[in-house]
């Protein structure tokens, strides 16, 4: 490759990085924490903590359900809970626009699903930031900004790639020891980053894009082909003679008695749609989740009122449309292999957001003026950003685990309260960072990241110690490993924060890190 | 810099959909089972397109030659609907 085109594709590396730089750390760092999102809704509401309606049997829920929706009856989904001890909840259309309700929310259903969920709302970070509406279209067009950095990272890399891939050269250059990091951990997980540029740019801008394609070079006929390739279950014709239905827990036994067909051990159902709910030709239709395949979401077909397989979707018996669609999604969410693609999913989430974190430091130390000790404002600006947005973003989500930990045993609406910590102390952090010395405001907020990641995490091992030695479930195994896992990253943030204090007292003094060039 | 990159955006993505839109309709019954992986493929070829415009010389290289491409594309395009 000429010079002049590896330059060219140095700067698009830079630039791009930049630009979504700040937003893709927020996204790799929620998004390690949301690998486990179930086991964070089990650390909100353990199973020990039984919900209201947890009892209520599932077809208790529907009875009520088409007793005062009879509208809803047309088309409704019932999504499953994940243990016992929490309740199924409806949901379906009407003139409102989508409701949602357990059994005792029937008469007063509400417009959003599980207010309050911390799981949810770490998952709401990092696909839109937690902005509405356009916080996704924006993570769209960084996705695309991802890819565009990874490819040219990767064909700057490419000369050089088998001679550098493993030096990690530890010497007094700094720069250098980043830049090798950084170079390894963008090109050892390739991968795993091509996949999330990928489904990433498709998941935010699918419905844009479709538009798109459509008007195009599709001729306006591609929402059909579309809705044909995702069609799991067939649609039969309303036969207006009602006809008693099979319980739902019956149905629910048959469907995975189909999926075993199809070639997989295991099928969780999680969610139950029905079409024509009390007709003669009402379809009910399962999706579960099965495990060691790439094709982990699968759906199977009923007749509602015998139990009859009318399409199984599952495993080897798939469709082309079908294993693709629900293969972005294995992938994207790491749901393929069981616990152990999880934490790999986690620590490779983690080493994107270090990632983006080092590409920045890698940005400040290449314009360092190294005879300088004012730097100039620009870098200065940089490392403010850099430490303010990315420390702060682990300090917020710290916040809102602590404002759930309060709120639920205070017994209120954790909604509000997760939200203004998570952001008040990301605003917060983001301010300190402007106005204290840069090394300093870069230890006290790792220093405070930890102390309150490892307070919280504390707080809740004591207040469940008795109930997590009587209890051996896989709940509540889960809730033990949130708590474990938060006193890993607390002890990770101040071996950082130390790090960094050492590197402030002895390093270059010359560094916009450096206690000696405070500004 | 600029030029080059708006060719890229611009110009890669009509290319990279007609394109997808030209491999379904040379499959059977129009490609209608591979229009989800044809969906997926449609950002990496968008980017690939975005990436190749910046290793133009200058932008008005970019701009004629995915400019051409996107014609050649849009005219097959419109061949195989008349023919078939």
């Amino acid at each position: 490759m000429k010079a002049a085109t590896l330059r060219t594709f140095q700067t698009v590396h830079t630039w791009t990085g930049l630009l979504a730089g700040f937003a893709l750390f927020v996204a790799f760092y929620a998004g390690a924490l949301t690998v486990f999102h179930d086991a964070i809704a089990a650390w909100q509401n353990p199973p020990w903590r039984t919900a209201r309606d947890a009892d209520v049997p599932i077809s208790t829920l529907i009875e009520r359900l088409v007793a005062e929706h009879p509208q809803a009856k047309d088309d409704f989904g019932i999504i499953l809970p994940s243990d016992a001890a929490h309740a199924a909840y409806a949901y379906w259309q009407d003139d409102h626009g989508t409701r949602f309700a357990t059994y005792s929310e029937m008469a007063k259903p509400s417009d959003e699903a599980n207010r309050g969920n911390l799981a949810d709302f770490v998952y709401e970070l990092h696909d839109s930031l937690g902005i509405p509406v356009v916080g996704l279209y924006l993570m769209g067009i960084v996705s695309v900004l991802y890819g565009l950095a990874l490819i040219s990272g990767f064909l700057i890399h490419l000369p050089h790639l088998v001679s550098d891939l493993f030096a990690m050269r530890v010497s007094h250059n700094l720069k250098r020891l980043w830049q090798d990091a950084h170079n390894a951990i963008g090109v050892l997980s390739l991968p795993f980053h091509i996949i999330f540029a990928v489904t990433g740019s498709l998941l935010c801008l699918f419905t844009i894009t479709l538009a798109a394609l459509n008007t195009v070079a599709f001729d306006g006929k591609l929402y059909d082909a579309f809705a044909q390739a995702v069609t799991t279950a067939p649609s039969l014709p309303v036969s207006h003679t009602t006809a008693p239905m099979l319980p739902p827990e019956t149905l629910i036994a048959q469907a995975q008695q189909a999926a075993t067909t199809g070639g997989v051990s295991s099928f969780e159902p999680d969610y139950l749609h029905y079409m024509h709910y009390g007709d003669r030709n009402a379809v009910a239709e399962v999706r579960g989740l099965s495990q060691h395949t790439l094709g982990t979401y699968g759906t199977v077909a009923l007749l509602a009122m015998d139990g009859k397989a009318l399409s199984t979707h599952v495993g080897t018996r798939h469709t082309i449309n079908g294993i693709t669609n629900s293969a972005m999604y294995g992938l994207h969410f790491g749901t393929f292999g069981g616990n152990f693609v999880k934490w790999l999913y986690f620590v490779l989430g983690l080493a994107g957001a270090f990632l983006f974190y080092s590409g920045n430091l890698l940005w400040i130390e290449s314009r360092r003026k190294r005879r300088h000790v004012d730097q100039p404002t620009r870098t200065r600006v940089m490392a403010r950003a850099t430490i303010g947005v990315c420390i702060g973003t682990c300090l917020g989500i710290s916040g809102a685990f602590a404002a759930a930990l309060v709120t639920s045993h205070l017994g209120t609406d954790s909604e509000i309260a997760q939200r203004v910590a998570c952001y008040g102390l990301f605003l917060a952090a983001c301010m300190y960072a402007c106005v204290r010395p840069i090394p300093r405001a870069t230890v006290e907020l790792l220093a405070a990241t930890s102390v309150l990641t490892i307070t919280v995490v504390c707080a809740d091992l004591i207040g469940n110690a008795s109930a997590l030695l009587n209890t051996a479930s896989p709940q509540s195994f889960a809730v033990l490993g949130v708590d474990l896992t938060g006193i890993v990253l607390g002890l990770i943030f101040a071996l950082l924060a130390r790090a960094t204090a050492r590197r402030a007292r002895q390093g270059d003094p010359r560094s916009v890190w450096a206690l000696a060039s405070t500004s | 810099m600029i030029g080059r990159c708006l060719a890229g955006v611009l110009l890669g993505f009509p290319l990279a959909a007609v394109m997808l839109r030209l491999f379904l309709r040379v499959l059977p019954n129009d490609g209608a089972d591979w229009v989800i992986p044809a969906l997926i493929a449609f950002f990496p070829l968008w980017m690939a397109w975005m990436i190749g415009a910046f290793a133009f010389r200058n932008a008005v290289r970019a701009w004629a030659t995915l400019g051409g491409a996107n014609a050649a594309a849009f005219l097959m395009l419109w061949l195989t609907h008349h023919a078939g």
